[in-house]
């Protein structure tokens, strides 16, 4: 009954619609972006043609995977963190947090069943995306083999090739560790959102304290604490695009994610189960 | 002795620096209805979020159902339901989503039946309404949803935190008959919060009255006249007649308008006549005065205050 209950709020709110028109719209604004840049540097030619040596290696697999990689990086933390903050935050600022603790439902179970709902709504939110992209993609330019160059993307030291139905297996692949990536947020938003009474807060402290620790794992100085951050893991889901996949990394990095993920519900379910709700 | 349904002992809860509740003794029975009064800022709400479960006291025991209800809300929660103020409420969902969705958490994937939901519902005149998104309803329609939700399943403690909050007096009308009913009906225990006391004199067997956190009063509402009904006698000469009135043991007041006030019982209309008239004085107006309820709740909350050296509300020092 209680995820139920949770299952409504969600479908009955703008969240989900408004997640949705957001990535659609990103997704619009990236391929417009790609046919100007290419139009631009073809003298007219609808064609993607950068520095590299094969001309006509871009296609709507390529537009898929540069998609997902900045709306994973750029939209779908913050997201995460509105779930989040929806879930906890904004029931207690509405105080609606205390219809649900005057019934029979232990704060684990509560805590638990949100939880499990918003790791639900950024699963499809990922899987949607990365379909859309696809399509996109599909409808716009045309599939083919997924071919990736060293640099972009820092996904690969040499040119790799991945024919077409491969490279869709992986991004089925992509779908799960992707979401497990962005868990790590969306368990940060948790625990903060169990702290601060005000969704706002909850969602751009969230948010904050998410680009912050970007941007560390990504300055060399930082380098010895980068294994600190799950920011330094999160698009560990580009070594699925080798054409060997590294297996050891990907499990390793995923269970560092893991650990993060776990870490920030543990405190948050503690915090959860011991606060007062004074407001 | 049978077990109480909610007891609290010497409970005290502060902020910080601000004392919320200071040594609350409470004992509310089987179905009693007992009514926490009190000004807004008196302690009433925080009361009930320790009984709820919601907030833990800085010192003293709660117990509901003989249970911490911090520490074992969810036992308590299968035999209580709380109505907080002001209403939240989903505004995204129907008043029938709310009963149906709400009533059933806890209870293993069991909903409510169709049958309680519908009784609650109509009970609290939301019958026609029931499949609107609560967005659209006037606060006086959300209070009363508040009601029917905690109905939903069937509570042996009923809490409602100032139940009569923006109802019309009709509608506080139908709610006393609603609660009246509940314990007639099924021996619900009520424990009702507001900080007008003409709302909850009629209904409720006994009141607490808080004030600045602390207990002012404890009993049944017509205990506050105990004591504080008054003769007013009004003559012709006021000091001459407190001269007479000493002399016979008594020790009349004053009032501002020149009328004296004696304790009810002092004297009969017969002896007062006649002992004031054999001194010269003319008695012009003799009746005993039965203050209200309310009017004697202010006096102790005033000189609650007074004795704690703070200000009475509008009292500029």
């Amino acid at each position: 009954m209680a995820v139920r209950l949770e299952l409504l709020k969600m479908g009955r709110s703008r969240r989900p619609w408004v997640a949705a028109s957001t990535l659609a719209l990103f997704l619009a604004l990236m391929l417009f972006g790609f046919y100007t840049y290419a139009q631009k540097e073809t003298g007219g030619q609808a064609e993607f043609r950068y520095t590299f040596e094969n001309a006509s290696y871009f296609n709507g697999l390529t537009f898929s995977l540069y998609a997902f990689y900045f709306g994973f990086v750029l939209i779908l933390p913050i997201f995460a963190a509105t779930e989040a903050g929806a879930q906890i935050a904004s029931e207690t600022h509405s105080r609606t947090i205390h219809l649900m603790l005057a019934r029979p439902l232990s704060r684990r179970r509560l805590f638990l069943t949100k939880s499990a709902v918003s790791l639900g709504y950024l699963f499809l939110l990922v899987g949607g995306f990365l379909a859309l992209s696809l399509l996109l993609g599909l409808v716009a330019v045309g599939w083919g083999d997924l071919n990736i160059y060293p640099g972009v993307l820092q996904m690969t030291s040499q040119h790799q090739s991945l024919p077409q139905s491969q490279a869709l297996a992986r991004f089925l692949l992509v779908w799960p560790a992707a979401t497990l990536g962005l868990l790590t947020t969306l368990s940060l938003a948790l625990l903060l959102s169990t702290w601060v009474g005000n969704p706002v807060n909850a969602v751009g402290s969230s948010v904050a304290v998410y680009l912050v620790l970007y941007v560390v794992s990504e300055i060399h100085f930082f380098e010895d604490l980068r294994p600190l951050l799950f920011t330094s893991h999160l698009a560990y889901w580009r070594a699925l695009f080798q054409e060997h996949i590294p297996w050891n990394q990907v499990v390793s990095e995923a269970l560092s994610l893991g650990g993060f993920a776990f870490l920030f519900l543990g405190l948050a379910l503690w915090r959860f189960r011991n606060r007062e709700e004074v407001g | 002795m049978q077990e109480a349904v909610v007891e609290t002992h010497k409970l005290s809860r502060d902020y910080g620096r601000r004392q919320a509740l200071l040594n609350v003794d409470l004992r509310l029975e089987k179905g009693e209805i007992l009514a926490l009064v009190g000004p807004n800022g008196s302690g009433k709400t925080t009361l009930l979020k320790i009984l709820g479960g919601l907030l833990q006291p800085s010192a003293g025991r709660a117990r509901v159902f003989g249970l911490d209800p911090f520490s074992r809300r969810r036992q308590v929660m299968r035999r209580t339901r709380f109505a907080f103020a002001p209403p939240p409420l989903y505004d995204q969902l129907s008043a029938r989503e709310h009963l149906r969705l709400l009533g059933g958490l806890g209870l293993n994937g069991r909903p409510p039946t169709r049958q309680d939901v519908e009784s609650a519902l109509s009970m609290v005149g939301l019958l026609g309404r029931a499949d609107d998104r609560v967005g659209s309803y006037s606060f006086g329609m959300r209070q009363r949803l508040a009601l029917a939700q905690a109905l939903v399943p069937p509570p042996q403690l009923l809490v409602l935190d100032e139940p009569t909050d923006g109802l019309d007096p009709l509608a506080v009308l139908e709610l006393r008959g609603v609660l009246r009913r509940l314990r007639q009906e099924r021996g619900l225990t009520i424990l009702l919060s507001s900080h007008l006391l003409i709302e909850v004199e009629q209904l409720v067997d006994r009141m607490l009255v808080l004030e600045e956190g602390r207990v002012l009063y404890s009993g049944p509402p017509a205990g506050l006249r105990d004591g504080r009904q008054r003769l007013h006698l009004r003559v012709d000469q006021p000091h001459r007649a407190v001269e007479v009135l000493r002399e016979q043991q008594m020790r009349p007041e004053a009032s501002p308008d020149g009328t004296l006030l004696l304790p009810a019982g002092a004297l009969s209309l017969s002896q007062a006549a006649a002992l004031l008239e054999a001194s010269g004085v003319r008695l012009l107006e003799f009746h005993e005065a039965k203050p209200t309820l309310e009017e004697l709740l202010l006096e102790r909350i005033r000189q609650a205050r007074r004795d704690q050296g703070l200000p009475a509300r509008g009292e500029v020092r």
